[in-house]
């Protein structure tokens, strides 16, 4: 089986993150501050750990700014959420995903903000004076992608955060960087990212279940509204949710055999050095790139260019459905991918494939050079 | 009360039946699982008949192939393109309007199903695929409700009763189900409109002993007839109760029920399609299938190759588009042309077999 899914989720996971997680549920169970006694201690130390490595990773300086979520999409939502009030206006792109696109949506339709989204350019990315352009003294978000889930283009977001920060300080920028997270290098403050939204189970090798909301320094507390509330273990004698951070916005007990996942997946990312793994995936792109990208009957969206790639190419074949073509990938090759719109309607409108979509190949850190030329090879039988 | 019994007069004639048994058929709930050839003649019986409530479940919309069997369906029906549930509940009430019938459009799936089967005195199968057969089955051996197995293709017919754990289950004598693809559909092989008649009526009569208070006088064996060639078996199945270790009425072990043997499906992202994932480990020989579907009439632009089978057929959620129906050698398949789960998997039994 070669697993090119990667996108989705990654696969396999590193056998040291099943290996902490069942540990973790042995030996540790207990609820983080929630009692004084040595499993809930145990449970919030390692917790604690958990925030730390995650905000230093992506150069977030306090560990409190760390906000455990249930995947991406509730940390965007968090955010979005969070954030908008009656009378905002905010700024996306047609590179995003449902997870960004669907509460903007619904917050334009009831009224209460109004939202536009931009472009793409020909590689594949936004472009940062097209943002720019669309700021108004209204502006409150900017909610954007990092690295597209369709196209796997890494878009400028230091370039756009900076922008930001010097000429419209009132705006703050969301980043979505649920296929970048573990990929790309991120310092969320130096590049001028007010949110960064990530799951744990792509490109941080922790389990479903997972993810993280990261608030940069310059937000106060009361510029969120906390979209969940209820218990935190701590002062539960206030009728109020406590007003301080991560309790804030963490309401409810955290899946802390996950998080203990998340510490595994973020040590194992360290251990192995994030420069060779950005490096060999981007080496399985470019053996793609190279491969498809000489034949005519494919079409490659997005940039050819590996170093601007994050881990998605998104192809379609001439006179071939994407999804029959899936499907014979699973039962004549036993190769994972996946077809269709992958929750991201405006890209393909953008690009002329909606509503069949792309097939998207997105291999990763364990895919090896032999397999993706395995998966060309695949590509090209069913082509002929 | 007289006046009332009077329309059931030849029945209650009858020493088994007499007005004792006419006052259980009064009293009981008949579920009519599944209103094709089976479920037609079944319901037009209990109808008449006077069983006191009758509910009537279908997924699929009358066609113009049906008429050659479906008894209560006519050329009116299917202009009007109705739903056979609510098309036989209409004939029915013509029929006797008396009783209280009740006709649901609906896939009979492991989630609704003990829902659909509540309260009711005996179940009566109409279904036209295996998979819905043994979650019925799982649902009335755990709730203890009497169904009678019924199905039919070519000129073969086979019944039998189950009263759960008294007599065999279903799978007591098919351990489990066909994978898909692996056997002949009414819609693939045709099917002579006498044997679901007489098959139908076969399931009807059971029904009525159960409803009567007559359960011990059920038919206690397999029955299987070949019309065509005159042959009739009856299996001694009285003892695979005991031989068998049933994990369904044994051990209780509801696996259809509880999605472990169902397929599922998935709907498309993006497309008006559905795909559905069988749970067998199947291996098509498309080759073969394609054969077997080139003699049936409503398929067009049938083509073959090593890793798909893809065949145009009717319905669908656009008529005139209709449904474009992809299978791979594991058995699943991609319906496109709909965003219905019940067309999709009423397409799947029709032309693959379930």
């Amino acid at each position: 089986m070669i697993y090119f899914d990667n996108a989705a989720t990654s696969f396999p996971k590193p056998p040291e993150v099943f290996a902490a997680m069942t540990q973790f549920m042995a030996e540790a169970g207990g609820n983080p501050g929630r009692s004084g006694h040595r499993l809930a201690t145990g449970a919030e130390a390692m917790i604690d750990n958990t925030r730390n490595a995650v905000s230093k990773f992506f150069g977030i300086g306090d560990p409190k700014r760390c906000i455990f979520t249930l995947n991406c999409t509730d940390a965007l939502n968090m955010a979005i959420k969070g954030v908008l009030r009656t009378g905002d206006h905010a700024i996306s792109s047609v590179l995003e995903h449902n997870s960004v696109n669907r509460p903007l949506q619904k917050a334009a339709d009831d009224g209460e903000i109004t939202l536009d989204r931009v472009g793409l350019d020909e590689s594949g990315a936004w472009r940062v004076a097209d943002v720019l352009a669309k700021v108004t003294p209204k502006t409150k978000l900017v909610a954007i992608t990092h690295c597209a889930n369709v196209l796997g283009v890494v878009c400028p977001v230091a370039e756009l955060g900076q922008a930001l920060r010097a000429k419209h300080p009132h705006v703050r920028l969301l980043v979505d960087a649920a296929q970048s997270a573990g990929v790309v290098p991120i310092d969320a403050e130096a590049m001028g990212i007010d949110f960064l939204a990530f799951p744990g189970h792509k490109g941080l090798f922790a389990p479903t279940g997972t993810g993280a909301l990261l608030i940069g320094s310059r937000v106060k507390e009361d510029e969120l509204r906390a979209w969940r509330e209820g218990g935190t273990g701590g002062d539960s004698s206030s009728p109020h949710q406590p007003f301080e951070l991560p309790y804030y916005l963490e309401g409810g007990t955290p899946n802390t055999m996950g998080i203990a996942g998340l510490l595994a997946g973020v040590t194992f990312l360290k251990k192995e050095g994030p420069n060779k793994v950005l490096a060999h995936e981007r080496a399985l792109q470019q053996r793609l790139i190279e491969s498809l990208g000489a034949d005519s009957r494919f079409t490659l969206y997005g940039t050819k260019d590996p170093p601007k790639k994050g881990g998605a190419l998104s192809i379609t074949i001439k006179d071939r459905d994407t999804a029959e073509t899936a499907s014979i990938l699973d039962q004549a090759f036993e190769i994972c991918v996946r077809p269709g719109l992958h929750c991201a309607p405006y890209t393909h409108k953008a690009l002329g494939t909606f509503p069949t979509g792309t097939l998207r190949l997105s291999p990763g850190y364990f895919n090896t050079l032999d397999e993706a030329d395995a998966v060309v090879a695949a590509l090209q039988e069913i082509a002929s | 009360m007289a006046d009332k019994l009077e329309r059931y007069n030849r029945q209650i004639l009858l020493p088994f039946i007499g007005e004792e048994g006419q006052k259980g058929i009064a009293a009981s709930t008949a579920v009519v699982a599944g209103c094709g050839a089976l479920g037609t003649v079944i319901a037009n019986v209990l109808a008449r008949a006077g069983v006191g409530k009758l509910r009537i479940i279908d997924r699929d919309f009358i066609e113009k192939s049906n008429l050659q069997r479906q008894v209560l369906f006519d050329e009116k029906d299917c202009a009007e393109n109705l739903p056979k549930a609510a098309a036989a509940e209409r004939k029915c009430r013509q029929i006797n309007s008396e009783i209280e019938i009740e006709g649901i459009v609906t896939d009979i799936n492991p989630a609704n199903v003990e829902e659909l089967i509540k309260g009711a005195t005996v179940v009566v199968d109409g279904a036209d695929n295996f998979e819905t057969r043994f979650v019925l089955n799982d649902a009335c051996v755990k709730h203890k409700i009497p169904w009678v197995y019924g199905a039919a293709v070519g000129s073969l017919g086979l019944t039998m009763t189950i009263i759960p754990e008294v007599t065999p289950c279903i799978r007591c004598i098919f351990e489990t189900a066909p994978p898909p693809g692996m056997t002949p559909t009414c819609d693939t092989a045709g099917v002579l409109a006498s044997v679901t008649g007489l098959i139908g009526n076969f399931e009807a009569a059971e029904a009525l002993k159960i409803c009567a208070g007559r359960t011990a006088e059920i038919n206690k064996r397999l029955f299987q007839i070949d019309l065509w060639n005159g042959e009739l078996h009856r299996f001694k199945i009285e003892k695979a109760r005991e031989v068998a270790d049933c994990p369904c009425c044994k051990r209780r072990n509801f696996e259809f029920l509880e999605g472990q043997g169902a397929s599922t499906t998935t709907g498309l992202c993006g497309r008006n399609a559905v795909q559905i994932n069988p749970k067998t480990g199947a291996k098509l020989d498309l080759a073969a299938m394609a054969k077997q579907l080139q003699g049936t009439s409503d398929i067009t632009n049938l083509s073959v190759n090593k890793f798909l089978l893809k065949f145009n057929a009717p319905g669908g959620d656009e008529p005139k588009e209709g449904l474009e129906i992809t299978v791979f050698p594991d058995a699943r398949a991609i319906i496109k042309g709909t965003k219905k789960v019940a067309v999709a998997r009423t397409a799947y039994a029709k032309y693959v077999g379930a």
